[in-house]
């Protein structure tokens, strides 16, 4: 495999708190367009993991580098400028802002104008904000939630506020998008139909994605590549027919005696 | 001229709290210390305009940027080490007492210590205090409706996913703490040259609870509403002269009963607007029967959680 088709390449990577072994030398890579699952029982340090990418976490060793750079000891705006974006396990929301306001806020994070024009109100001003308005609308169109546009986001039903997340994700001009849980709480027909969106986004923004779930089915219909964590080392890689098969991973699932850091 | 004296510290309190207003309504970060900034900005300005003949307006601007290169000092290596909530508030505390303690104890002909500078030549007339506070709050409005502004809001509501969507904290928030301090300053300057007379006990910790309190009554995420109650209170006070000491139990009671009937304030979240006003009073009728049948659901919810709870005890 060339090295230039890794999108995000981690190596090694332990992350200790004080005693705990989270996450326990673990190394995988992310290609150009590849959508991959990581996922395990509760625990087993996914999202651990995915903070340690978007720089919530600072890794105890290893490197993590995403197009050849380094993203340790990154800030994580710093990271998310790099195009790396997520979704959050608990919707992290902004719930008093609009649904647009919500959306607009990462195309515009590094304000596009200076402050002093800012200030005086200048009519190119209100010309950008327009501007960035009218594309965060087609985030909107593209997530079928822009009738809901002017509600206050606090107050959209659960399934609105998970679609809103990936919405206002896909706004931060990204390349990697790192969902956490999207469909957790959704029935089968919920999750039939966030199904289909992510296979659509997937295609028609050119992203690689990597998905933390536990519905077992969105991930065998999405990932083309499958990663498993168990107690916070990697259990498993494979495509979705070696992982079903594999034996170590359904002693996980099934629930064998735990032990950490044997 | 009593009247002019009321308008003028109605100005200033408008000012530095519209200034608290970003950095507490909108960043969402408590300061208790903000009389601190307002002190530099004053004795800057009036010592810029006795020793270096700084003309008014002037003076009270680069008044108004001391306190911003003050507020870049306490604010770079606190807000670096993502020091927040009650944290930053203790922190703004101390600096409040520090600069007036400082001030009061620097014996020297300039600054004339605990006695404070007095003779300044009376240069704020109520038309430049209107003028002042008008410009100011129309900076205050386009920034908090500009992209900044936003940005702000969204470390208030959600900071770890603003940082994940590329909003620089430190940056953003540093920012915001300059222009209130430079917004306290400006008012402190105002102050000054209005009084005619400036003492580091002028700006005590009350004062700074007092702009805290301001704003929190008239709704954080707003600007009319702080800049609405800031005109109630200060007349409020002025009205309430003749009840000496007690006046401040009215106003601690009227904390109270704002904090336990309308805890996101007068105008929380919302900005004052007179067409819809005029346009209320015109449906009066309607809206009566509104507000009626609002009144009867929030009594029977209120009902029905006591019951609740009565129950929960048997």
């Amino acid at each position: 495999m060339n090295n230039s088709d890794n999108a995000l390449k981690v190596d090694d990577l332990v992350i200790r708190f004080g005693g705990l072994c989270a996450i326990d030398n673990v190394s995988m890579h992310i290609n150009k367009g590849e959508f991959v699952g990581l996922i395990g029982p509760n625990g087993a340090g996914k999202t651990t993991f995915f903070n340690s990418i978007t720089g919530n976490i600072i890794p105890t060793e290893g490197t993590i580098t995403y197009r050849g750079e380094s993203l340790i000891k990154k800030s994580p705006d710093k990271i998310s400028h790099m195009g790396i974006s997520r979704t959050f396990q608990n919707i992290r929301i902004f719930p008093k802002m609009t649904v647009l306001e919500n959306v607009c806020l990462p195309i515009h994070s590094k304000p596009t104008y200076n402050f002093f024009s800012a200030m005086l109100g200048l009519p190119s001003v209100k010309k950008e904000d327009k501007r960035i308005q009218e594309k965060a609308l087609d985030y909107l169109h593209r997530l079928g939630i822009e009738e809901y546009k002017d509600h206050q986001a606090g107050a959209l039903a659960y399934g609105l506020q998970r679609r809103l997340e990936i919405a206002r994700a896909l706004a931060a001009d990204l390349s990697l998008l790192l969902l956490d849980e999207p469909a957790a709480g959704m029935n089968n027909d919920e999750c039939n139909d966030l199904v289909e969106l992510l296979k659509g986004i997937h295609r028609d923004f050119n992203l690689s994605i990597m998905l933390i779930e536990h519905h077992i089915d969105v991930v065998l219909k999405l990932c083309s590549r499958i990663y498993v964590l168990n107690l916070g080392k990697l259990l498993a890689e494979g495509s979705p027919q070696e992982i079903q098969s594999n034996p170590d991973v359904i002693r996980a699932y099934l629930g064998e005696r735990r032990k950490r850091n044997e | 001229m009593y009247i002019a004296s009321v308008v003028v510290t109605i100005c200033s309190n408008i000012i530095a709290v519209i200034g608290l207003a970003l950095l507490t309504g909108y960043t969402g970060m408590f300061s208790l210390g903000h009389a601190g900034f307002m002190c530099i900005g004053a004795y800057g300005a009036v010592l810029l305009n006795r020793y270096l003949m700084v003309p008014y307006v002037f003076a009270l601007i680069l008044g108004g940027f001391a306190a911003v290169i003050v507020s870049l000092i306490i604010g770079y290596p606190t807000l670096r080490n993502k020091l927040r909530g009650d944290y930053f508030a203790i922190c703004m505390l101390g600096f409040g007492t520090v600069v007036r303690l400082i001030l009061n104890n620097m014996n020297n002909p300039i600054t004339n210590g605990a006695l404070g500078i007095t003779n300044i030549p009376k240069l704020t007339s109520l038309w430049s205090a209107l003028l002042f506070m008008a410009v100011l709050v129309y900076f205050m409005w386009n920034f908090v409706n500009s992209q900044y502004g936003k940005n702000c809001v969204a470390i208030q509501q959600q900071e770890v996913a603003a940082e994940m969507m590329g909003v620089s904290i430190v940056r953003t928030k540093l920012l915001s703490l300059a222009i209130s301090a430079f917004y306290c300053g400006v008012a402190g300057g105002l102050l000054g040259f209005w009084l005619q007379y400036i003492a580091p006990a002028s700006f005590s910790d009350t004062r700074s609870n007092d702009f805290l309190a301001t704003l929190v009554t008239g709704g954080t995420n707003s600007i009319t509403g702080p800049l609405l109650a800031a005109i109630f209170l200060t007349t409020m006070l002025e009205y309430l002269r003749f009840l000496v000491n007690w006046r401040l139990v009215v106003y601690g009671l009227l904390y109270i009963l704002i904090m336990r009937f309308r805890p996101e304030g007068i105008m929380g979240y919302k900005e004052f607007s007179l067409k819809k006003t005029i346009q209320f009073f015109k449906e009066f009728p309607q809206n009566k029967v509104k507000i009626k049948e609002k009144w009867t659901r929030f009594r029977a919810e209120r009902k029905k959680k006591t019951n609740g709870r009565r129950e929960n005890c048997e």
